[in-house]
């Protein structure tokens, strides 16, 4: 056993001090960056009412909310497999659909969220949803949305204006994509993708990869 | 029989340190790059209240790291023995009520989290694993002073 001391007491007690110091500026630190911002920049069509969401026909119903990281491979297959039912139930109003772009995959994940606001902005938001899913990239956060990638995924569709390109590249609503966060945390949201109708969630195990299902589903729920 | 014991102690200190350290310090790291992940982990076990397992989301990795760094340079080894070894009763605990009701998830133990499909949960290999660190954790409580630490 290392002979006793006495002289080496301080260098413990100062290890003690400093990982405790780490530990309270980094539990304060996490706890302070994960809270919604009342001031952040949000899009027109968001509700903070609708837990921060993108809101489609707002004065319709029944109430569809969605739940996406536009990183998540099972959310791009959800997309693929029922986007286009959605597009439908949208653009014949028949439901407020709200759509909440999670992050919690990373950087990547908070460029294509604060993209897919932008897009919003430009009444092009189901396009640009539709065209980021069918850009993932199966590696999480490997440099696909870096630059201009997701400018050039907004021209793809049509959007061409400079407001748009301004709102990508200087990440106008990237402030806001935290609250979507904090408010699905607060939801209880736990996996993605999510989908409530009128706030039943749809059984995940059978309802989100077949069409035939999510349709029955929405049906349910009062999707005419 | 005592007398190997009286050698051999120091040395499983140092092992038992290294080892309880190093997982939470890993453990931590990898949780401290996705807090939301994290969150989405500790909520997925359905078992504390959401505002709550929010907060242990966010806080947990800074702990671990914090005890992870305490064990390895073998400072303050007693009471973080102590707090390692209620933190991997606590997992034990989430671990096996998930699954004794049944629920499909990840452990998040080392980041991700959160539901999964059914035939991917491995609740009994999380459990024993744990269990193995509850003792590490337990034994540093009981034997703090070992090689290379800084306890005198």
């Amino acid at each position: 056993m290392a002979a006793n001391n006495g002289g080496d007491k301080g260098t413990r007690n100062l290890v003690v001090i400093m990982v405790s110091f780490i530990v309270v500026v980094g539990v304060v630190f996490s706890l302070i960056s994960n809270r919604s911002s009342s001031t952040a920049a949000i899009p027109a069509s968001v509700s903070a009412d609708e837990g921060y969401g993108i809101v489609l026909n707002p004065n319709s119903t029944p109430t569809i909310d969605i739940y996406v990281d536009y990183q998540c491979p099972p959310c791009k297959f959800f997309e693929i497999v029922n986007g286009g039912y959605l597009s439908e139930v949208i653009a014949q109003n028949k439901a407020k659909v709200v759509y909440h772009p999670l992050t919690f995959r990373g950087p990547e994940s908070i460029l294509a969220a604060n993209a897919a606001a932008c897009a919003a902005d430009e009444d092009k938001f189901i396009g640009m949803n539709l065209a980021i899913f069918q850009n993932q990239n199966e590696n999480a956060n490997s440099g696909n949305w870096q630059g201009d990638a997701l400018v050039e995924i907004g021209k793809s569709i049509g959007i061409n204006s400079e407001k748009f390109e301004k709102c990508v590249r200087d990440g106008d609503y990237v402030q806001w994509t935290n609250n979507v966060a904090s408010a699905s945390a607060k939801a209880n949201i736990n996996s993605t993708p999510t989908v409530f109708v009128n706030g039943k969630e749809l059984d995940r195990n059978t309802e989100y990869g077949d069409p035939v299902k999510f349709k029955a589903a929405l049906a349910a729920g009062g999707v005419k | 029989m005592v007398d190997k014991f009286k050698v051999a102690q120091p040395w499983l200190t140092l092992i038992a340190r290294l080892i309880l350290g190093g997982v939470l310090l890993a453990a931590g790291a990898l949780k401290i790059g996705s807090l939301q992940k994290s969150a989405m982990a500790v909520r997925a076990y359905e078992l504390l209240p959401i505002q709550l397992a929010n907060f242990l989301g966010y806080t947990l990795p800074w702990v671990e790291i914090g005890v992870g760094l305490l064990l390895i340079t073998g400072a303050a080894v007693k009471i973080s023995g102590l707090i390692g070894a209620i933190t991997m009763l606590a997992f034990i605990i989430a671990i096996a009520q998930a699954w004794a009701r049944g629920l499909s998830i990840d452990c998040g133990c080392f980041g991700g989290g959160g539901t999964i499909d059914p035939e991917d949960t491995k609740y009994l290999s999380e459990i024993i694993r744990d269990l193995g660190l509850l003792i590490l954790g337990i034994y540093l409580y009981f034997y703090p002073k070992g090689r290379f630490g800084l306890d005198k």
